[in-house]
């Protein structure tokens, strides 16, 4: 009886430790090498350490699919269905390991069912660009990711306007997809851009408006900056908001009235800007001639 | 009727006049500093300037307070005004002239050698008139549109619907581009005038004081010396 009991639990024992010798997947093992190779095979292991993602100790869970002599022994779990589809959608985009960027679905369901009915998602699944953003393009590396409340994340309230820019600054963009040319600039120039820039936290950011990861386009009746939407969007800060007022914020270019009229607003600041600097420097000029040649005269 | 009659220094500003002034520039340089953070956020000390006044939101309330402060200080002005004008002696001392047109041209001949003398000036010459009706122009220009920003939900509903697509633009332009007129004008021409000319710098104490000695009068606002003093010869 004695050696029964003892054999089951070297059984278990030895059945607990097999799969991890067989395939060292933790996150040390990785960094050995990873730690310290140049390029884009690097891994900045304190960087990654202090990342959302720096808790999880498996490299494996996102990269499944391992290739090369170097990696033989270390494999991960198949990818799922869902993984694999997405996989085959961006892997027009020529990411380096499509399966491993698209392994984010695994953990973050609910913003995955999010993103593909969004703009940028059927963008990538359905029209199979490579245009529209995948995770990475706007939350960058998964292995340096910080909380959105930080300061360094890509989409944090304050810096999700440049992220969002990198693509819809490009003209190429907007020609193709229809949406107002000079959007950043406008948004950037109006007040709530400006605002946002010395930061005003309660400033509206494109995602306060847009959304984010449910994104739709401006034209889609379902956008929250569209139709009747908007006026509850703007609501959100602008209590009582209209028609008349929610008109106001289109990001389109600046309207030729508008636009003539700070000309001529420029035009009368600087004119008065000459005649002043020029009556100054007269009156200067004669305060001093009349100190040196006319000494004695009216003044005291 | 002699010397005895003509006093060492006249009364140029009464009391209310002066806490005018004092309420008018407090406000005038807190709205330019805090406002000029937002104008220029873009360029780099903006963030660190706006931290400075205690972070974007308690910049915009100090923008707030100090403009509504500027615009009651104007409204009272014109309420002083019509006092002024009610107990009598009040003259349109500071209603521009077509001798101002004409004491321009003169000064510049002065300033150029051509003319030996110094304009002809009355109580106020027209730099003084100039800096004077600025302030109108800034209130209706810069208060009204301040008005507008700050009130965005309500005027809205002013506006004209075929005006809504660029009229914000044009309020926004208003208040921005003429506060920055303002300041400049402030900052080159009055502070030339009554702080950096030799004869009155550091500043011209008449903020305070109120007073101006006779000899400044009758040097610099000569037609005024002679209006009130004219027929009692000092010499």
């Amino acid at each position: 009886m004695g050696n029964w009991l003892k054999a089951l639990l070297l059984l278990l024992f030895t059945l607990v430790w097999v799969p991890s010798v067989g395939a060292a997947t933790d996150a040390a093992t990785c960094l050995a090498c990873h730690g310290s190779m140049e390029g884009a095979v690097n891994v900045d292991q304190e960087k990654f350490s202090k990342s959302v993602h720096g808790a999880m100790n498996d490299c494996l869970m996102c990269h499944l699919t391992l290739k090369g002599a170097q990696h033989q022994g270390l494999s991960g779990g198949k990818p799922d269905s869902t993984v694999q589809a997405l996989a085959a959608a961006i892997s027009p985009k020529g990411g380096k390991d499509s399966i491993a960027q698209a392994a984010c679905v695994t953990c973050h369901p609910d913003i995955y069912e999010a993103y593909k009915a969004s703009v940028h998602g059927r963008n990538v699944i359905v029209k199979k660009s490579s245009d529209g953003p995948v995770c990475t393009d706007c939350h960058g590396s998964p292995h340096y990711i910080q909380p959105k409340t930080s300061k360094e994340s890509a989409v944090n309230h304050f810096n999700v306007v440049h992220t969002c820019g990198v693509c819809h600054e490009e003209k190429v963009m907007s020609e193709k997809y229809g949406f107002s040319t000079h959007v950043m600039e406008r948004y950037k120039e109006s007040f709530h851009g400006r605002k946002l820039k010395v930061g005003h936290s309660g400033a509206p950011s494109c995602a306060s408006c847009h959304g984010s990861h449910d994104i739709k386009s401006a034209k889609d009746p379902a956008s929250p900056v569209a139709g009747e939407n908007k006026k509850k969007t703007c609501s959100k800060c602008h209590a009582g908001a209209t028609d008349k007022f929610v008109a106001a914020i289109t990001h389109k270019p600046m309207h030729p009235i508008a636009h003539f009229t700070e000309l001529a607003l420029i035009v009368l600041t600087i004119s008065v800007f000459a005649f002043i600097c020029l009556h100054v420097l007269l009156d200067i000029f004669a305060d001093i001639r009349d100190r040196l040649f006319r000494k004695g005269g009216k003044h005291e | 009727m002699n010397n005895q009659t003509i006093p060492k220094e006249i009364e140029r500003f009464d009391l209310s006049a002066r806490i005018q002034h004092v309420i008018m520039f407090t406000t005038f340089l807190l709205l330019s500093f805090t406002g000029w953070g937002l104008k220029y956020a873009y360029q780099d000390p903006a963030s660190a300037w706006i931290q400075f006044w205690g972070g974007a939101k308690m910049a915009g309330i100090i923008h707030r307070v100090a403009g509504i402060t500027m615009l009651l200080d104007f409204i009272y002005h014109q309420f002083y005004l019509v006092n002024q004008a009610r107990k009598g002696g009040f003259r349109l001392s500071l209603v521009p002239m077509p001798k101002d047109v004409v004491d321009l041209f003169h000064n510049f001949m002065y300033f150029f050698g051509i003319r030996k003398e110094k304009p002809y000036f009355g109580k106020f010459n027209y730099m003084q008139k100039f800096d004077y009706w600025a302030v109108y122009w800034g209130m209706f220009i810069i208060g009204a549109s301040g008005f507008f920003l700050a009130f965005p939900v309500t005027v809205s509903s002013l506006f004209p619907l075929w005006s809504i697509q660029w009229i914000w633009d044009v309020v926004i332009a208003m208040h921005s581009d003429e506060a920055l007129l303002a300041i400049v004008f402030i900052m080159i021409f009055h502070f030339y005038n009554e702080h950096l000319r030799s004869e009155v710098f550091p500043m011209n104490w008449m903020w305070i004081t109120g007073k101006m000695s006779i000899d400044q009068l009758k040097h610099h606002h000569p037609a005024e010396y002679d209006h009130l003093f004219g027929d009692k010869k000092q010499k």
